[in-house]
């Protein structure tokens, strides 16, 4: 589905900055890939290389086995749909109004959204459970109610791929198993695959299918969630001490004793 | 047509037909005589049709701009664009032979060369919005201080007051004569920024979700800035310094239509329309002699926005 090949990245001058990917790869074809790390992996930046907000120094990334690495941001806007980790719309337009958005791509710039553009919003916004804020200031939402709407705007991207940079960010326990179970849901009903990036390791191995392991800008391990999320390699990469726990035949993890005094 | 935009049109017109009536002399077209018809063809219409022009000009201007900085208060002047044509104004009345077509072009040009100096500050600061909201800052400055120095030079009995005159702001003396040049640049603005209404939504997202859902951010921004500072630029010069139009106009066709600008950049159009127009109304029927133009929109414009906010925070508190 997606491939990722020896992808560098850098902020600035290449040639004076330390650069924040270096030579990632990596490959997505499950149904809910992850990429997992410590802040300043490079998690975010990868997102935005593969979305095209940021262009890469040097490398490739295909879709389907098409290079999309130079394509031009509406084309690519139609091949994948992004949902980032901040979200300040600065004017209350309603539910309905972001999620329309979501139609861009598809929308003649000079004449806006036509009618099947709105039944597509709609459509959207049923399909996440949430038509019923349809009418609501955005800007008055909870921050559930928020991601959820954000969801079913890149779900009227009708994109390829949905990326999207932390999803259970600003949100409560529970919201964040919602998120998660509803992108799930979203991948299997509509087979559409999707990338999120995740802090908490517990929630890869509880809702993800595939986990790419980051640290400095590299990918350092990647594979099933249960494989590569072990006590030598969170100690690796996060620098922690972690217990593997079974739960209900599910592999969890928590900080050994000494971490929590 | 939305209703409510419907609706302002047919308000906006009943106004302009007014607008004509009323004045020192009172046109009624069923008792006019030659005079009377000749005063509305050739002193009231075009002085009519430049300040619904410029307020339009100045609402659009207004609600592009808050959309693409992503910002309630930003306005004509947030890239110094008013400044820059202020400062070609009264360099043209100090230097040169009492003309309105030459302060007029001049006012026009340095309100452009005001926005392609903030755009090239802005990208030796390295690009972006805030760049360009920092940069619009350091421009208007530097063009005020201008505009300050040509006053001291002025002579204080013949330029200054001219100088003073201008930049309140009037339409008084504007005949077709002086509405003509106007035109062209009044008209690309007004209607590259009819047409950028959807984008604006997109592009008031912010530059990464604007991107993601395939816009050309840098080029889209640039459109409206540019079809802005046309506007802006172009309103200036015909009539002077004109405060608050372009900023309060967006704010009160928001209360009418929402935040959507498919629906609120025509709005906020015939909002800054007929704003103008009453104001100027005002400003020529209050007293035997004009008040400035500047003086009677912030009369009007500061107390609306004053309201406005206390109406959302009403209604924030009620939410």
């Amino acid at each position: 589905m997606l491939e990722v090949k020896d992808l560098w990245f850098t902020y600035g001058n290449p040639a004076r900055r330390k650069h924040v990917l270096r030579g990632v790869s990596l490959r997505v074809s499950s149904r809910v890939t992850c990429l997992l790390g410590p802040n300043g992996a490079g998690k975010t930046t990868l997102m935005k290389c593969i979305v095209g907000i940021l262009k890469p120094e040097r490398g490739r990334i295909l879709l389907r086995g098409r290079d999309i690495t130079g394509m031009d941001c509406r084309s690519r806007a139609k091949l994948i749909s992004y949902v980032p980790q901040e979200f300040t719309i600065p004017f209350p337009y309603t539910a309905f109004e972001v999620v329309l958005m979501g139609r861009n791509p598809y929308v003649n710039i000079l004449q806006g959204p036509r009618a099947e553009d709105e039944v597509k919003a709609r459509e959207a916004l049923e399909a996440l459970g949430v038509g019923h804020l349809a009418g609501k200031p955005f800007t008055s939402l909870s921050g559930g109610e928020k991601r959820l709407v954000l969801i079913a705007r890149a779900l009227a991207q009708d994109a390829q791929l949905l990326v999207l940079d932390e999803p259970t960010s600003f949100l409560d326990y529970r919201n964040k198993l919602v998120a998660l179970e509803t992108l799930r849901g979203v991948s299997r009903r509509f087979s559409k695959p999707v990338l999120i990036s995740l802090h908490d390791p517990n929630l890869a191995l509880l809702f993800c299918d595939e986990v790419f392991l980051m640290r400095g800008g590299e990918v350092v391990a990647g594979g099933r969630p249960d494989e590569v999320i072990t006590r030598d390699s969170i100690r690796q990469v996060y620098g922690v001490r972690v217990r593997e726990l079974r739960v209900n035949g599910c592999k969890l993890i928590a900080p050994e004793d000494a971490l929590l005094k | 047509m939305d209703r409510t935009v419907l609706k302002l049109t047919v308000f906006f017109a009943f106004l302009l037909i007014a607008s004509l009536c009323v004045g020192r002399l009172l046109f009624l077209p069923w008792r006019a005589n030659a005079l009377d018809t000749t005063i509305v063809m050739y002193v009231r219409l075009p002085r009519v049709m430049a300040a619904s022009l410029a307020g339009a000009a100045l609402g659009l201007a207004g609600v592009a701009l808050q959309n693409t900085f992503r910002n309630y208060l930003a306005g004509p002047g947030i890239l110094g664009v008013t400044s820059g044509s202020a400062f070609g104004a009264v360099l043209a009345i100090l230097l040169l032979p009492p003309n309105p077509a030459a302060i007029q072009l001049t006012a026009f040009a340095f309100g452009l060369v005001a926005m392609f100096l903030a755009y090239y500050l802005a990208r030796l600061a390295g690009g972006g919005i805030l760049a360009l909201i920092l940069a619009g800052i350091v421009t208007s400055a530097l063009f005020s201080a201008c505009v300050g120095i040509v006053k001291y030079m002025a002579d204080p009995y013949n330029k200054l007051p001219a100088m003073v005159y201008w930049l309140l702001g009037s339409f008084a003396g504007t005949r077709w004569g002086d509405l003509a040049p106007a035109m062209p640049p009044l008209l690309v603005g007004v209607v590259t920024l009819l047409l950028l209404r959807w984008v604006l939504n997109v592009l008031s997202l912010g530059d990464d979700e604007a991107m993601a859902l395939g816009v050309n951010v840098g080029l889209f921004r640039a459109l409206a800035v540019v079809a802005a500072t046309l506007a802006t630029s172009a309103s200036t010069s015909l009539a002077g310094m004109i405060a608050w139009v372009g900023v309060v106009s967006p704010h009160i066709a928001r209360l009418l239509v929402g935040y959507d600008n498919r629906r609120l950049v025509p709005a906020s159009a015939l909002v800054g329309a007929t704003l103008l127009l009453f104001c100027d109304d005002l400003a020529r029927t209050l007293s035997a002699a004009e008040l400035p133009l500047s003086v009677m929109t912030s009369f009007v414009g500061a107390p609306i926005l004053f309201a406005i906010l206390i109406r959302r925070r009403a209604c924030l508190a009620g939410s």
